[in-house]
């Protein structure tokens, strides 16, 4: 059970980071957080969006950097663990990637 | 008792993965002998009756997919129908009403009664003979699966031929499917037929999860089995995840039809979006638990018509597991025109472009199989190739929709309907048909008749492409969807004519596929084992395959052998757990991983208590669609009745002698373990639970922060005065919880836990009546308000749940009682104490919820 939650798990980051960006702009969207500013000329929005996508990003580069490095060739059971983790931080580097590339509302 | 018996009896180490596993082989005894023995014991009972007693897997995934494809015959024929009133422009064939039906039973039932059940069945009936299992994990669930099926369809298609079939399309949006504008019962056959139908998905998605993960053959390891079941695997995991949140948007619109509690009702404080939220949410996972089942018939068979291996097993485990989660990060993909910010639609794009990966991995490594091997052009291989064909083009197509200027030219016209009938024809029929050449030697016995197969793929494919290639084109000139007349558009004739021609030649196509399994089923020659020279294990039995599946169960050394070459070793007992010696039906319990053997499971026999109780489902449905509302009581009292005698039957005197299994191997029956089948399938029914919790949180989140018409009027019942029920709603849970461990802890001591079982079943009473008594004149009017029904649904959440804990209380108290919870035997205490503690969870949250949305004014 402990192999398939660990081989899991980079996506679940992935899919919990999401979710909460997504619940965030939403949110921001209709709170009104993008006229709220904040120092150095950040929006509230943009910085609430920013530090889900970071904090996702983090946890899941953690969770890549404490994976131990296995070679292809050690068999599934030992490398498909990272693969789900380097799953994880590719996938929330492209999907939230609009945080830094498109207006927010 | 040997050191592996030990083992055994005192629970296996779940991640010994790596370690060999040696098991003595039995002493071969007499095939025929062991043949009478299994049948005798697994055997369907004889005449009608015993259809109507049946558990068996292999009969019930034979029956599901037969209905599966009646009802694919018959969403056929109402394509048919539509097509002929599409070629020409101003088409008097239908009248609107007529059409709107016609093309929404087409839709609904090619996704709900077609594709899932057939998946389903598919599933049902291959998994335990791939995994080297007897049967499913839960044969009752699988049959009353079938039965809430069939008659969750039948309600529907009664309601076509009555005139009062859905009209909204098969995604019911709202406001078009609320009562205001759709008056009558045509959305509520939809709603009430299609939960119905669910009921079946939801099953079969717990017991297949469990049979995978627990009753591969010892020493299957998780890594090593066949990918057929890790694509099922993921299928199973996909469907606990995303029918929940469809069921909830069923159960809420049916509740603002039926009672006026207004969800998604603008004017009241709802929001149409949240149903396309909900509906989506499984809408486009759905597409993936349609294709990954498809995808893991390609799998299995490209590599032995090419004769060599697979290529990237691993890289294809790794695609279906990231198909597994991104496939719930599209969604909003099908709502780009709503008006939602760009940031979100970007995010949708994105992961809409994102998916496309795992899928092209798959499809490499398929390809990258048949480069690799020699591949042979029999008939299964034919429907492969036009899978590659037809599905590449759809893949294609969806990445076009996935950019959201084209998504926003296309939206809602023929080009959509082009590109999903691309996908899921491509991604799932054609597969289909390919599994249907391929097993139906196994199903039969008996050998195709030559020529034409061939002639009905070719029929088929031309007729398909002729059919939706050209639909692209028609929607690029701007057809919308769903239109039953096209006067100003004299355009669009040519085109439509021609789909419609294709459309009659396509369907003579799959009549004579069904004539070629007719004339196999009843005239072919009888068919030699193994023809394919397959390596899986569900070659290895004799055709068509026994009740009983395997004589004995494959041990470690089988599983790296030809099937042909474990067949007779097997029916001659020379596995593991051989013949039926104590006359009940026994399977091996396995470890999670590494698939170590843990314990004996002991199955119930036929029974006509699955059909009673969709019966008995099926009577609350027609009441519902009846409008008889306070009559809807009996029904659900019997279905609390009925429950209670299915779990009566699941318990037996507990064997405590350990059971031999192979020389030097014994292991202890199912009634010794904390960790039983029943327990993981309440983990996996938890899991579905929690997803609509989840996504009812997340409809209480959505309501109160976009939707207008917020805040709501001002509180008025709800005050100081409600908070004592409040309060004794959110708690009582908890205390309950702390019964059941007093319970458990009573149990291992020996003493009677009469007390404890007791105390916790007036825990959950309380909250039940605390709930009765806010309900009662402490909660304002959930028609006036979505805040107020939302508040409404939450309570009822938190009562439906205390009402099971306290029955699982109820049986607890009633088995201790007689006697039935020993200190080796925990009786239904470990299933209690998991459903005690999710509601120990989820009333508090549900109460800080309810509270919470009682201070947004």
């Amino acid at each position: 059970m402990m192999w398939l939650a660990r081989a899991l798990l980079g996506l679940g980051i992935w899919a919990t980071g999401f979710s909460l960006v997504y619940a965030l702009h939403g949110t921001g969207c209709a709170r009104g957080w993008p006229e709220v500013a904040l120092a150095g000329g950040v929006d509230q929005h943009a910085a609430a969006l920013w530090a889900g996508w970071l904090a996702t990003l983090a946890a899941g580069l953690i969770l890549l950097l404490r994976m131990p490095r296995v070679s292809a060739e050690a068999g599934l059971r030992h490398w498909l663990p990272r693969a789900g983790a380097l799953m994880g931080v590719g996938a929330t580097l492209f999907t939230l990637l609009p945080v830094a590339l498109a207006t927010s509302c | 008792m040997t050191d592996s018996t030990a083992q055994g009896l005192t629970g296996t180490r779940e991640d010994a993965q790596d370690e060999p596993l040696t098991i003595a082989a039995n002493p071969p005894q007499r095939a025929l002998g062991l043949h009478r023995e299994l049948t005798k014991a697994w055997a369907n009972d004889s005449g009608w009756w015993g259809q109507v007693t049946a558990v068996n897997h292999t009969t019930l995934g034979l029956r599901f997919m037969g209905t599966a494809l009646v009802f694919f015959l018959i969403g056929g024929v109402l394509s048919m129908l539509i097509r002929a009133q599409l070629a020409t422009h101003d088409g008097a064939f239908l009248d609107t009403e007529l059409y709107n039906q016609i093309f929404t039973m087409h839709g609904s039932i090619m996704m709900f009664l077609f594709a899932i059940p057939m998946l389903e069945g598919l599933s049902i009936y291959l998994l335990p003979k791939l995994l080297g299992t007897r049967d499913m994990a839960f044969p009752r669930l699988t049959a009353l699966g079938y039965w809430c099926y069939l008659f969750g369809g039948l309600i529907m298609l009664t309601a076509l031929l009555f005139g009062v079939a859905p009209r909204d399309g098969w995604f019911m949006y709202t406001p078009l499917s609320s009562a205001a504008h759709s008056p009558g019962i045509n959305a509520d056959v939809w709603l009430l037929g299609v939960t119905f139908v669910e009921i079946s998905a939801l099953a079969a998605a717990v017991e297949i999860t469990v049979t995978i993960l627990r009753q591969r053959a010892p020493g299957m390891k998780l890594t090593e089995m066949p990918l057929f079941a890790w694509y099922i695997l993921g299928t199973s995991v996909m469907m606990l995840v995303g029918f929940p949140p469809l069921i909830l948007a069923s159960v809420l619109l049916e509740i603002e039809r039926a009672f006026g509690w207004p969800f998604f009702d603008v004017a009241r404080g709802g929001d149409p979006l949240l149903w396309q939220h909900l509906f989506w949410l499984f809408g486009h996972p759905e597409v993936y638990i349609i294709f990954l089942p498809a995808a893991g018939v390609l799998s299995t068979l490209i590599p032995v018509l090419c004769r060599t291996q697979i290529v990237g097993y691993g890289a294809i485990v790794a695609s279906i597991l990231a198909l597994v989660f991104l496939s719930f990060g599209l969604w909003v993909h099908h709502m780009f025109t709503v008006g939602i910010p760009h940031m979100a639609l970007a995010f949708f794009s994105a992961a809409s472009l994102a998916v496309a990966v795992p899928t092209v991995v798959q499809v490499f490594a398929w390809i990258g199989t048949m480069w690799q091997g020699r591949p042979e052009l029999k008939l299964p291989m034919y429907y492969i190739l036009g899978f590659f064909l037809t599905f590449v083009m759809g893949g294609l197509t969806g990445v076009m929709l996935a950019v959201v200027p084209f998504n926003w030219q296309a939206h809602d016209t023929a080009f959509v309907t082009a590109h999903l009938h691309y996908v899921l024809i491509g991604g799932f029929v054609f597969p289909m048909l390919a599994a249907a050449a391929w097993w139906m030697p196994q199903i039969t016995g008996r050998e195709r008749v030559r020529g034409l197969g061939e002639a009905a793929f070719w029929v088929i494919l031309i007729g398909f492409h002729g059919t939706f290639f050209i639909m692209h084109l028609t929607g690029l000139l701007g057809m919308p969807r769903r239109i039953d007349v096209y006067t100003e558009n004299p355009e669009w004739v040519w085109l439509n004519l021609t789909s419609s021609i294709f459309g009659f030649v396509m369907t003579i196509g799959f009549g004579l596929f069904v004539l070629d399994m007719a004339l196999q089923a009843f005239m072919g020659q009888k068919q030699r084992r193994d023809p394919w020279r397959a390596p899986t294990l569900d070659w290895a039995m004799p055709l068509p395959a026994p009740a009983y599946t395997f004589a004995s169960i494959p041990a470690p050394r089988h599983l790296d052998k030809e099937a042909r070459d474990v067949t007779l070793p097997l029916a001659r007992g020379e596995g593991l757990l051989p013949g039926a010696p104590r006359r009940r039906r026994e399977f091996l319990v396995t470890s999670l991983a590494g698939a170590r053997p843990d314990h004996v499971a002991i199955l119930p026999g036929n029974t006509a208590l699955p059909l009673a109780v969709s019966a008995t489902i099926g009577a609350f449905v027609l009441l519902m669609l009846a409008g008889l509302y306070p009559l809807t009581l009996l029904p659900l009292a019997g279905v609390a009745a009925l429950v209670w005698l299915w779990g009566r039957g699941m318990v037996r005197p507990v064997d405590e002698a350990p059971i031999p299994v192979a020389p030097g191997w014994q292991l202890p029956e199912q009634g010794l373990r904390r960790r039983t089948l029943g327990w993981s399938g309440s983990v996996c029914l938890l899991v579905a639970n929690g997803t609509l919790f989840a996504s009812l949180v997340f409809g209480v989140g959505f309501l109160a922060v976009v939707a207008p018409g917020w805040p709501g009027p001002e509180v008025q019942a709800a005050g100081r005065a409600a908070l004592p029920g409040v309060v004794l709603a959110a708690l009582m849970p908890l205390s309950g919880a702390l019964a059941v461990r007093w319970a458990e802890a009573g149990q291992r001591r020996g003493s009677a836990g009469l007390v404890a079982a007791g105390l916790g079943l007036l825990a959950n009473a309380v909250a039940l009546g605390a709930l009765a008594w806010l309900a009662a004149g402490h909660m304002d009017d959930p028609t006036q308000h979505a805040r107020d029904a939302l508040r409404g649904v939450l309570a009822g959440y938190v009562a439906l749940h205390a009402f099971i804990a306290a029955g699982l209380g109820g049986f607890a108290l009633d088995q201790t009682r007689r006697g039935e919870i020993t200190p080796a035997h925990g009786g239904v205490l470990p299933t209690w104490r998991l459903w005690q503690d999710y509601a120990a969870v989820t009333a508090p949250i549900a109460a800080v919820l309810a509270v919470g949305l009682g201070m947004s004014t």
